[in-house]
């Protein structure tokens, strides 16, 4: 494997893509529906030129409707992911509630909320099992070694993927839950039990070994 | 430009990788291979969007152009539509209601014909394997053809040579701007 060609682009323009693909998914699905939809209501001997016709007439919409669901939620997901320098399966929570919070505004206050919760619901349903299974196997890995050096790390910056997303929940869950969630500073490592090792250079200096120091 | 490997008195120089040293050997991770990563030479010099990359770009670009425009079209004649005596709240929504349904028009319109663009596009370059004008042209014909194809053939067939001609132009007015326009 080469240089990674599957990676998404840069968050500005990945939200031209995600609209261009959202509608693409939205007419592409909608024209299907809407022409098997469009047989089905049609009289005998007019059911492609009927299916036809219920295509033109309703697969654009559908595909405008998902392209700005789709176009909003990354919008938002690149500004939460500005926000806390990170990227985490928690930006596209917050961004599927802001989505629909956002397009039932019109609506009313109440209408809104529920609307956004629904979204967030939604959306964390999709990425969660994700979150509890990053959590869950950091945690058992990391279960010894956080008694020996607790050194919160707040500087996982965005684009630095490991296998797993190990380390940025990891160092989440080291500085408490809610702490964790908001990134990019560096705090002082705290200087109790820690071992004060100047380097030199970013070289291991010894080849890693699977005992604790 | 300050050398980075000089230590300031009184701070200790951080190494990001420390920790995660112990669990995976981190190090791996910059160790690209150097093997080449297309097994023909007209392979890699070919510079071009895959498919997916191709739609996504004219779709997405397509809509959200077509949604800006009619959306400021659209609030600019409700802006205009307003009527004397009219509170702000009645305003801000006939703004926004002409805003919306003449930009989702027009963002639909543009967005299917991206689409359809984009899709004949990545097709024709796919059977003739050359990079030309000529396959941005036959993908404008089409797209004008498809989409006007319910009207009639005559329609279509004028709207197809409106589609070659714009795309032609668009192909031609890029490498145009490419050469003289100092950018």
């Amino acid at each position: 494997m080469g240089t990674p060609e599957t990676s998404r682009e840069p968050c500005p323009d990945r939200i031209l893509d995600d609209i261009g693909g959202a509608f693409g998914m939205g007419a592409v699905g909608g024209s299907a529906f809407h022409f098997i939809k469009g047989i089905y209501n049609s009289p005998n001997g007019h059911r492609v030129i009927g299916g036809a016709q219920a295509v033109r007439m309703n697969a654009p919409r559908v595909g405008g409707s998902f392209a700005v669901w789709g176009g909003l939620f990354s919008a938002f997901d690149c500004t939460m992911v500005y926000a806390r320098q990170k990227e985490d399966p928690w930006n596209s929570i917050f961004a599927g509630a802001s989505t629909g919070g956002f397009l039932a505004m019109r609506q009313g206050l109440g209408p809104a909320s529920r609307a956004a919760l629904f979204g967030g619901v939604l959306l964390a349903l999709i990425e969660g099992p994700g979150i509890m299974l990053n959590k869950v196997m950091s945690a058992q890995q990391n279960m010894p070694m956080i008694l020996e050096e607790p050194v919160p790390n707040m500087a996982g910056g965005p684009g630095f993927q490991l296998p797993g997303r190990g380390p940025q929940a990891e160092q989440a869950s080291d500085s408490g839950w809610f702490g964790g969630w908001f990134g990019g500073k560096k705090e002082e490592p705290k200087a109790s039990g820690v071992k004060t090792d100047v380097l030199e250079s970013f070289d291991s200096p010894v080849p890693p070994t699977f005992e604790f120091k | 430009m300050a050398n980075p490997s000089e230590k300031k008195p009184g701070t200790r120089q951080y190494d990001p990788y420390r920790e995660l040293e112990l669990r995976t050997p981190i190090h791996n991770l910059y160790n690209l291979p150097t093997s080449p990563e297309y097994l023909f030479q007209e392979q890699a010099t070919v510079n071009r969007r895959s498919w997916s990359e191709n739609l996504q770009y004219y779709t997405g670009s397509g809509y959200l152009g077509g949604a800006v425009l009619g959306g400021a079209k659209g609030a600019a004649e409700g802006l205009r539509a307003a009527e004397p005596g009219d509170s702000l709240k009645l305003r801000v929504n006939r703004v926004l209601n002409s805003g919306g349904h003449a930009g989702r028009r027009l963002g639909n319109s543009l967005g299917v014909l991206g689409l359809i663009f984009a899709g004949l596009e990545s097709a024709i370059v796919h059977w003739r394997g050359s990079d030309d004008v000529l396959n941005s042209v036959g993908a404008g014909l089409g797209t004008g053809a498809l989409y006007r194809a319910a009207s009639g053939p005559r329609s279509a067939a004028i709207a197809g040579a409106i589609g070659g001609l714009a795309a032609g132009a668009a192909v031609a007015g890029k490498q145009a701007m490419r050469r003289y326009v100092p950018v």
